[in-house]
């Protein structure tokens, strides 16, 4: 009996002990090791939530921001990139009925909101306020001086007020009044009251402002009030860090942080931690347990604690335990408490959560339960940082479970507002609304507590949700219009380019969209699609030089079939030879590299070391004359270029055996047979199809892979279009398609082709099994696309300001080949920045409409899908989630550089081959770096979408995976009337048509025409491409809405 | 003729144009009207490849002429012959400075240009190629140093600039920190060169080199000291460049000032300001080479550092700590070279090292690239670890946890140096506040009711009025 109940009272705590962890181990970043670099949502943890709650709460969480701040949107609002229309409708959307509310003397909420955004606001910490109304002239002239009758009217009144006052001694009333009349008695005594009168306008202005400012500190003081804040509960470490300014955390993150990385390293060290497979808690505890002397004085008891805890052999979570009770934590508090203990080195956490879960992904992974064992040795290492902080600081020597209520004790007073703030606040709002002193001084108590309780629910944060949701409103206004007036331009959808010469299959990704556009503008008869830039084939693959097989598919799939490149039968010798060679040379490579970092390295830096001069002046000056040289050099041992992929399967089973490799025919055609639906090219094929994968590659770059193909999980997309192209030739499979009903022309030939969106190079694949028939076509096609990357890396120079702005598309080309290879670059290319849009639609809707690189582009023909729109939401079941997510990611990390991204790339400094830190010892840096986010505008995703309200509105409802995005506001949606430019957006769960501010767009020639330049954002334009240069002018006239 | 009319204007350029780059930056930032990314960029770019030229020039003539030392005299700083005080502006070019030179631009020449690229936007800009031109002037000043006045100085600024290097992001406290850190060794390193010197000018009168080991040019020369004197003098430089080298037990500041941008942790730690104390060595070598204690001293050191960083460098597990690391295991053999007297070999591995390295630190950031291009190379992950892996026994998990506390050097520096020196200022500063308060007491009430002067009390409202 009493073993039972003592059993139930240990278990119990563990137990939740245990789920805590596993529940906070939600918030921690979801970033895997930095060489596959997958884009996700920053606050997946708070999908559940709508984005506006999610902000502020995940602020609150992480202690990151939740928007820019007020000073950034107020920028915004003086350049124009706010307009004031903006903010009226944002703000008239937002209060919805309550806006017309009159509150007594403030006037409407409406106009007390609006006046609070449109003129200067100072909202700025205490210190800041206090050298703020001692060192400006704050208290001495208006704050908006330009509005010059409204300040006179200002000062008017509180002449007259004053001179009543003066003249006619009433009894005083409230604390304001009485302050107010103090001011003008003690005004009395001083001068010569008939003189007062007749003072010039700016003493009177000064006279009004310090009146002003005495009497709102006077009514604020009265009300003496204190902030809801919710006391959450408080980790010991910020309570004495607030009391002390001494950093518990910083004794304990140093040594944490050194082994964590030692624990985590995946072979940079060439010493392995000591026992690692036995979990975190035991090698830590061994490693530690001999250390007897020479250690820092807070940790003097570490050696001996670790000896205790090795013998007693208990687990992490009673430890866990053990150490809650000694810090006094009690058990209401413990998901708080270990929530933000596990937060304080989040990186590392999140690194460790990420290698225990998936293991498959890591070279050396870790034992299951690390987690909770990271946490057991925090604790440990925080109470013993604490105890002697405390005693050390605050000579705080009693038992370790008193030193909550004793810091809780002395920092009672947190909670209390600020008076000065507040009367700041009113201070201002006072002048904007035109309240005099006399008045406020005269106001009635409970029109005074309204003031301040409006004011208050008009906080920072709202205030800021209300910029952003103008500056978003602002730029969803143009796109819904652009794409409005585009397609509807021409009446009823044009019809598809008939008789293309060539098709291109390109990446959904922003980043082909100028791409694309260029194309279509070089080889007017053309026609170009886009798709998930795996093209269905999820696999893992393993070219010719590759060491390991790589999952090229998006993060969700795990793919069940294994793909391999060989070495053509013809060049077998060489490819042989040369590997032998590669191989020696690596391996001479590394031995150099191991050698370097050792004691009889010496020997050898001295002697090569001179030598090394060469290549480092080369690649620093000249990067991209030494990697034609390398390039040269490399020929000679580079895999040959012939080679074949190991595509079809014998077997019944897939697998990475001989013979598994591969796919059935069977399934190669459901492959070919599902993406070709989904972009609706199932008719008018052209004798040519390019398949382009896309990724990219640069020089010192641990970000490298967070360029690569989003669709291809941070993998490279040029092995999936070669096995695409190789699918849809196969005879086989073109016969079972067209039993299917999907007839594809004999003459019609796929060919794959891998884009490299840093140095825009296009490599082709399989050009020699090409019939010789199509060759002429071929080199067509190739000539068009060499313009068509020129003419891109033309577009994307405009955005970096090291290149000038006058280079010619051949120079442009020039400039980016160098930056990939160079070693000082950290921006080899922007990425997904500026991302702000995703149309789902067939392209002639928008084809021709220039859209900044801006906009994923996904083909869909509403025309061919079924009533049940099953193509359209399989392919939103991927898109909205993945290009979410990347644009997700990209608003977090530019709101909040320091917290949610990963601040500047230059000091970074990779760690355990998983991810970087700000030097030598820092959390482990998650998100974006700065120089890949700089350019970015942060608003959530713009979904177009083309179909009928109504279809989508049953898209959401029975898919809760878009619905939570969708619902809770993470992206924007709106539709686009598959027969008419008309545009519908999504609010609060219902679709309502989108009115036109503007009914003309711009046009331009040529898109080099339109950004030529230019290198800010662009506004959309209509670009005259080929056929449609002779109607376009008339069209924009004639179809006007 | 011309050599002698050359030399001096040679030698006064190359230190000239550096200290007139400081201005150059500086200035218009004081007036906070800095000059654009461009205009700084290229006229660093300027003025390091014109340096570089000069010295090719200088280490050219000198070979024509079969010259192997030529001492410069700039003039006198300040000099009172009766009582044979002379503070000389002398500079020596020879086989080692100018080879020290020619490094120095070189690498600073190829730095600036990739940090041109890397630092582009980033808000201190300015402020890092201000620091860098300091940098330059004060390792050419050090470099080609004549007295041991002028080398104190060049040493100076590289300290400074390296320590405000380290502290790039002030925004941050970690790096603030840790720059303090840097700065606080380097002031110890400083107080025993500046002793050193003082001994030296209160034993010979001067600091002068070229008198100091007169003769046969370095390395051959024979110092005038003697040996009891050149114990003393060789012990505090010895302190002096333990500290700026990161020589046992100053080893702990290294990894610490990878805080930095990644070209300003190649440059200094990688390349040049660690090995400043190794060439400080070479250059009073003879004087070295007097004492055998002295040499069997820094043999010891030497050998302990290299020692020490080797194994510190196998456990660390970011790759800016294992280079930094690895770059002191150099070090530390350099300086053993040095105790061993073979001073071309010294100089020799100090360029061949810091070339190395500093291309090494610069590729840090693209390790991932690399690896993977060397795993796919050699058909395999790279498998050091198992082969040179150690085995869990106890023994080696001591040297493990020594090697990942970076051998408890900072904690020893702390426990048996700043915390009795702060605890010696700490009692000092509360005698003078009991001595302060004692004197206050007579006149308390004078002292008491200073108003505060916040904002929360009421507006004056008569400040303003007439």
């Amino acid at each position: 009996m009493d073993h039972q109940n003592s059993q139930d009272s240990n278990g119990d705590p563990l137990r939740r002990i245990r789920e805590c962890i596993a529940h906070a181990a939600h918030l921690l970043p979801a970033q895997g090791p930095i060489a596959v670099f997958i884009h996700h949502n920053t606050l997946h943890a708070f999908e559940s939530h709508s984005f506006t709650d999610a902000v502020v709460e995940g602020a609150r969480t992480f202690g990151c921001e939740p928007y820019l701040s007020e000073i950034q949107y107020r920028a915004f609002v003086s350049s124009g990139r706010i307009k004031p229309e903006d903010l009226e409708a944002v703000m008239l959307d937002d209060l919805d009925e309550t806006a017309d509310d009159l509150l007594g003397f403030l006037g409407t909420r409406f106009h007390l909101r609006m006046a609070m955004l449109e003129n200067p606001w100072h909202e700025v910490s205490t210190a800041e306020l206090k050298w703020f109304l001692a060192e400006s002239d704050s208290l001495r002239r208006f704050l908006n001086d330009e509005s010059h009758n409204h300040n006179a009217m200002f000062i008017k009144t509180t002449r007259r007020w004053v001179m009543h006052e003066l003249t006619n001694k009433t009894a005083s009333g409230n604390p304001r009044r009485t302050a107010a009349l103090e001011s003008v008695a003690r005004l009395a005594k001083r001068v010569d009251v008939n003189s007062v009168g007749a003072w010039p306008l700016q003493e009177w202005q000064t006279f009004s402002m310090q009146l002003l400012w005495n009497v709102c500190r006077a009514g604020v003081v009265e009300a003496d009030s204190y902030l809801p804040v919710p006391n959450s509960e408080r980790r010991h470490r910020d309570l004495l860090f607030a009391i002390t300014q001494r950093d518990s955390d910083e004794l304990v993150n140093e040594l944490l942080i050194r082994f964590c990385a030692a624990f985590l390293d995946q072979g940079i060290s060439r010493w392995p931690l000591p026992g690692r497979e036995s979990g975190f808690l035991t090698s830590f505890l061994n490693l530690y347990s001999q250390e007897r002397f020479g250690v820092e004085p807070w940790r003097k008891s570490l050696g001996a604690e670790c000896r205790r805890l090795l013998e007693r052999r208990c687990s992490a979570s009673e430890l866990i335990h053990d150490e809650l009770i000694r810090l006094g934590v009690t058990a209401e508090a413990w998901p708080e408490y270990l929530s933000s203990s596990l937060l304080a080195l989040r990186g590392w956490a999140g690194m460790i959560w990420h290698i225990e879960n998936r293991g498959d992904r890591a070279v050396r992974p870790i034992p299951g339960g690390s987690l909770e064992e990271f946490v057991a040795v925090r604790l440990l290492l925080d109470r013993m940082a604490l105890e002697w902080l405390a005693a050390e600081v605050l000579g705080f020597r009693q038992p370790l479970n008193a030193l909550l209520p004793f810091l809780k004790k002395q920092v009672v007073d947190e909670n209390k507002e600020d008076a000065d703030q507040l009367a700041f606040q009113i201070f201002q709002i006072a002048q904007y609304r035109g309240w005099s002193p006399g008045e406020l001084a005269d106001v009635s108590e409970q029109n005074w507590q309204l003031l301040l309780t409006e004011l208050r629910k008009f906080s920072a944060v709202e205030r800021r949700r209300i910029f952003h949701l103008a500056y978003e409103r602002r730029f969803r206004q143009q796109t819904l219009d652009a794409i409005s007036i585009h397609s509807g331009n021409f009446g009823a959808p044009r019809q598809r380019t008939t008789q293309p010469r060539f098709q291109v299959i390109c990446c959904i990704d922003e980043r082909e969209e100028s791409f694309r556009r260029h194309l279509e503008e070089i080889a007017p008869q053309c026609e170009s699609f886009g798709v998930a830039g795996f093209f269905g084939v999820a696999m893992y693959y393993r070219g010719a030089a590759d060491a390991h097989y790589t999952p090229l598919c998006p993060i969700v799939i795990v793919p069940q079939h294994y793909v391999l490149e060989h070495v053509s039968e013809s060049h077998l010798g060489v490819g042989d030879r040369r590997r032998q060679t590669r191989k020696l040379i690596g391996m001479a490579v590394h031995r150099v590299h191991l050698l370097s970092r050792s004691l009889w390295g010496g020997l050898l830096t001295a002697l090569i070391g001179a030598i090394a001069t060469l290549p480092l002046v080369m690649r620093v000056l000249f990067p991209r004359l030494t990697a034609r040289l390398r390039q040269l050099f490399g020929q000679f041992v580079q895999t040959p270029t012939v080679t074949q992929l190991c595509l079809e399967r014998i077997t019944e089973k897939p697998g990475f055996e001989t013979g598994q490799v591969g796919y059935s025919v069977g399934e190669m055609t459901a492959i070919v047979e599902r993406t070709l639906r989904d972009i609706g090219l199932t008719t008018g094929f052209s004798q040519l199809v390019v398949i382009v994968g896309h990724g990219s590659s640069s020089l010192n770059n641990p970000h490298e892979s967070a360029h690569d193909c989003g669709a291809c999980g941070g993998g490279r997309g040029g092995p999936n279009a070669r096995a695409f192209a190789q699918m849809a030739n196969d005879p086989r499979v073109r016969r079972a398609l067209g039993q299917r009903g999907l007839l594809i022309p004999e003459a019609t030939y796929f060919l794959g082709s891998y884009h490299n969106t840093c140095n825009d190079e296009i490599t082709y694949y399989d050009t020699e099994l090409l019939p010789l028939s199509h060759r002429e076509l071929m080199n067509e096609a190739k000539t068009r696309l060499d313009s068509a990357r020129e003419m891109d890396a033309h577009e994307r120079c405009r955005r970096f300001e090291s290149a000038p702005l006058g280079l010619s598309p051949r120079g442009a080309l020039r400039h980016v080949e160098a930056r990939a290879e160079d070693l000082a670059q950290v921006r080899p290319e922007y990425g997904h920045a500026t991302n702000a849009i995703c149309v789902v639609g067939r392209r002639q809707r928008t084809r021709g409409l220039y859209l900044d690189r801006r906009s994923f582009l996904a083909s869909y023909d509403p025309t061919q899908d079924d009533d049940q729109a099953s193509i359209l939401t399989r392919i939103l079941q991927a898109v909205v989630p993945v290009c979410g997510g990347i644009n997700l990611e990209y608003y977090f990390s530019f709101v909040d550089p320091k917290g949610y991204g990963c601040a500047t790339k230059l000091p970074h400094n990779i760690t355990s081959l998983l991810g970087v830190m700000d030097g030598a010892a820092s959390d482990l840096r998650t998100g974006l770096p700065w120089q890949m986010v700089e350019i970015h505008e942060p608003v959530r995703l713009q979904f177009v979408i083309e179909t009928h309200p109504q279809i989508m509105q049953r898209i959401i409802e029975l898919n809760p995976g878009i619905a939570s995005l969708c619902k809770g506001d993470w992206v924007q949606l709106a539709t686009l009337d598959p027969n008419s430019g008309d545009v519908h957006r999504y609010s609060r769960g219902e679709f309502i048509p989108h009115r036109l501010d503007q009914h003309v767009l711009p046009q331009a020639k040529s898109s080099a025409d339109w950004y030529d330049g230019w290198r800010e954002h662009l506004t959309f334009a209509q670009i005259g491409c080929g056929d449609s240069m002779g109607t376009h002018g008339a069209s924009v006239k004639g179809t006007s809405t | 003729m011309t050599m002698e009319f050359m030399m001096p204007l040679i030698g006064a350029a190359m230190l000239g144009l550096p200290a007139i780059l400081i201005l150059w930056i500086g200035l218009p930032m004081l007036l906070q009207h800095p000059w654009s990314e461009q205009i700084v960029s290229r006229s660093v770019f300027l003025v390091v490849w014109l340096g570089l030229g000069l010295s090719c020039l200088a280490a050219t003539i000198m070979i024509a002429t079969g010259t192997t030392q030529s001492n410069v005299s700039l003039g006198s700083w300040y000099s009172i012959p009766s009582v044979e005080l002379d503070f000389k502006l002398d500079l020596i070019l020879d086989g080692l400075s100018l080879t020290f030179v020619i490094m120095s631009f070189v690498l600073c020449g190829t730095i600036s240009a990739f940090a041109t690229k890397y630092l582009h936007k980033e808000l201190g800009f300015q402020r890092f190629f201000l620091l860098f031109a300091m940098f330059l002037t004060g390792i050419v000043m050090a470099a080609l140093a004549g007295t041991i006045e002028l080398l104190f100085v060049g040493w100076e600024l590289v300290g400074l600039s390296s320590a405000l290097l380290v502290a790039f992001f002030h925004e941050r406290l970690g790096p603030v920190k840790n720059g303090l850190r840097v700065w606080a060794v380097y002031r110890v390193a400083d107080a025993a060169f500046l002793a050193a010197a003082a001994t030296m000018h209160h034993m010979v009168g001067h600091g002068d080199f070229a008198a100091l080991m007169p003769g046969e040019t370095w390395p051959n020369a024979v110092s005038v000291l003697t040996q009891e004197q050149a114990i003393w003098v060789g012990l505090l430089l010895l302190l002096a460049a333990m500290g700026k080298s990161a020589l046992v037990p100053f080893s702990g500041w290294l990894p610490r000032a990878m805080e930095g941008p990644t070209p300003s942790s190649a440059i200094f730690y990688g390349a040049l300001s660690v090995h400043l104390g190794a060439y400080l060595l070479l250059r009073i070598s003879p004087i070295l080479q007097q004492s055998t204690l002295v040499c069997l001293v820094i043999i010891g050191v030497g050998a302990t550092t290299a020692l020490f960083a080797a194994i510190t460098a196998r456990v660390q597990s970011d790759i800016k700590s294992a280079l930094s690391f690895a770059s002191l295991t150099q070090v530390g053999l350099i300086v053993i070279e040095i105790g061993l007297g073979w001073e071309l070999v010294a100089l020799i591995h100090i360029v061949g090292h810091a070339c190395f390295r500093t291309l090494q630190l610069l590729r840090a950031p693209t390790l991932l690239h690399d690896y993977h291009t060397l795993e796919n190379a050699v058909g395999g992950h790279l498998t050091h670890l198992s082969k040179h892996g150690i085995s869990g026994s106890s023994g080696s998990a001591v040297l493990y946890r020594w090697g990942l506390e970076r051998g408890y050097l900072d904690f020893a520096l702390n426990r048996f140096f700043v915390n009795p020196v702060l605890g010696f200022f700490r009692r000092c500063h509360r005698v003078e506040q009991a001595w302060a308060n004692w004197c206050r007491s007579g006149s308390r009430a004078t002292s008491e009711g200073i108003p505060s002067t916040t904002t929360s009390a009421p507006v004056d409202l008569f400040e303003e009025l007439p």
